[in-house]
């Protein structure tokens, strides 16, 4: 099968732009990109995006980044997948170049949100849930799903409130040192635990935030220094209720599964991981899923440090979306651009002992869509 | 309280399915059940959807059916714990709401 190779990765800051457009923010990600893997002649863009449409009302996001940068009439797609937007967008670059179709393929992932309300974001988010369904009436939301999930979790564990604290807070020491990264303000764990409550026992800290942002990368058949040793994706139960273990999200799990079938490695092979902390229930999760930990076990190695920049099993040296930021269609991509820098030794956090393997996971929806790629320095 | 139960395997649910999602062989039938559970878990919803703001803070709660198993999303008509035996108090808007039973 055809290798595909990162030839080049860019990203904006994350946070509050009132003043820049979608599109502005879009390109900017995309000429970084560019520059960086020497404008290579380009045969497909994707664009990976969520709410565009719902609260920015803008659309055709690929042919725009095509035109605008005077690519050529070359085929361009917008890809939805909730949060996985990013991530699923990736994917189809990479399956288009191993189809032999594209040589070099553009990817961005864009979201606009800070000019909205919190109550029309949380409405819009809301259409990542089955909305035709007992549930959705019942007024479940993305957070209350993740409140429900965290504290039948403390029941059957020995977890607490403070352990979803320490994720909130090594997500928040990572993001100190990362220019990117939209909150970069000290936070201590009591003031964490203290927070104003969204759904209990989830505070403001364990939710990730709304986002303005974009991130792109330059994917190719070429040769370059990092390699996508692997790409696999999986869809999950749509509604809480049709979940046969709440405390495993079977879509992380099995895109994990396949993702180190094809790279034929597995999590101890890992050496530095960017997940879809969305709350700090998922990070919490995710690493059992992906079977970095124990199941039920999450917790403890949260609570001796093990996911720390400086633990064996680092998870987040971005900040994370709790606090790198979480512009939605950006962040699968924002996700590998930490890690490109990782396996190039310039990444902020930078972790001790060269980096080979390195693991993103991308969820979407309360569990809908998962993306896992496993890059690798060669 | 109606649910659906696979014809070829055990499983269950309050959704209905086109094939079964388990054993992805048999089909889904009716079958009628008490609404009579226990709290799975839950969560206090303090910030919630423009269309919901008017009634927050309010308890979403995923209960387990005594009669199969089999769990429902419910709104709860006062706070919960995980444990608490509750029953149906009746539909609204398509939402089941549930109370604590005596």
């Amino acid at each position: 099968m055809t290798n595909v190779y990162v030839h080049g990765v860019g990203m904006t800051q994350f946070g509050t732009f009132v003043d820049r457009t979608m599109k502005d923010l879009l390109l900017d990600a995309c000429i970084q990109a560019l520059n960086e893997a020497g404008n290579p002649k380009v045969d497909a863009v994707y664009v990976g995006n969520f709410m565009g449409g719902s609260i920015y009302n803008q659309e055709i996001l690929g042919a725009i980044v095509a035109n605008e940068l005077g690519l050529g009439f070359i085929p361009t797609a917008k890809v939805e997948g909730a949060c996985a937007s990013g991530g699923i967008a990736v994917r189809q670059g990479v399956l288009g170049i191993q189809s032999g179709e594209y040589e070099t393929v553009l990817v961005a992932g864009v979201e606009k949100m800070k000019h909205a309300s919190t109550a029309d974001v949380t409405q819009a988010i809301n259409a990542a849930m089955d909305n035709d369904s007992n549930e959705k009436r019942a007024g479940l939301t993305f957070p209350g799903f993740f409140g429900v999930l965290a504290n039948r979790y403390f029941f059957e564990t020995g977890a607490s409130k403070k352990h979803l604290a320490m994720v909130a807070l090594k997500n928040r020491e990572n993001a100190i040192q990362n220019p990117l990264a939209q909150f970069r303000k000290p936070a201590t764990l009591e003031e964490i635990m203290e927070a104003r409550m969204i759904t209990n026992p989830l505070g403001l800290y364990d939710c990730s935030p709304m986002t303005d942002g974009a991130a792109a990368i330059v994917l190719s058949s070429k040769k370059s220094p990092v390699h996508v040793r692997s790409s696999a994706q999986s869809s999950g139960p749509t509604q809480m209720q049709d979940a046969d273990d709440l405390l495993s999200i079977p879509a992380i799990r099995e895109s994990g599964r396949l993702a180190y079938k094809k790279a034929g490695v597995g999590p101890e092979d890992i050496d530095v991981v960017e997940i879809h902390d969305c709350f700090s229930m998922t990070e919490m999760l995710a690493i059992e899923e992906l079977g970095f930990f124990s199941k039920r076990e999450g917790w403890k190695a949260i609570e001796e440090g093990r996911t720390k920049v400086t633990g064996d099993k680092p998870v987040n040296t971005s900040g994370g979306l709790l606090s790198r930021g979480h512009p939605i269609g950006a962040t699968g991509i924002s996700q590998l651009y930490q890690l490109v820098h990782q396996l190039r030794g310039t990444a902020p956090n930078q972790v001790a002992g060269n980096p080979r393997l390195a693991l993103a996971q991308n969820l979407g929806g309360t569990g809908s869509y998962s993306v896992v790629h496993i890059l690798e320095r060669v | 309280m109606k649910i659906f139960a696979c014809t070829s395997c055990d499983y269950h649910s309050v959704t209905s399915k086109y094939t079964c999602p388990k054993c992805q062989q048999g089909k889904l039938q009716e079958k009628e059940v008490s609404t009579k559970g226990t709290v799975y878990s839950f969560t206090d919803i303090h910030v919630a959807p423009a269309e919901f703001a008017h009634i927050a803070p309010y308890t979403v709660a995923l209960i387990e059916l005594d009669e199969a198993s089999v769990k429902v999303t419910a709104r709860m008509d006062s706070e919960v714990a995980i444990g608490d035996a509750v029953d149906l108090k009746g539909l609204e808007e398509g939402a089941f709401i549930y109370t604590k039973a005596n």
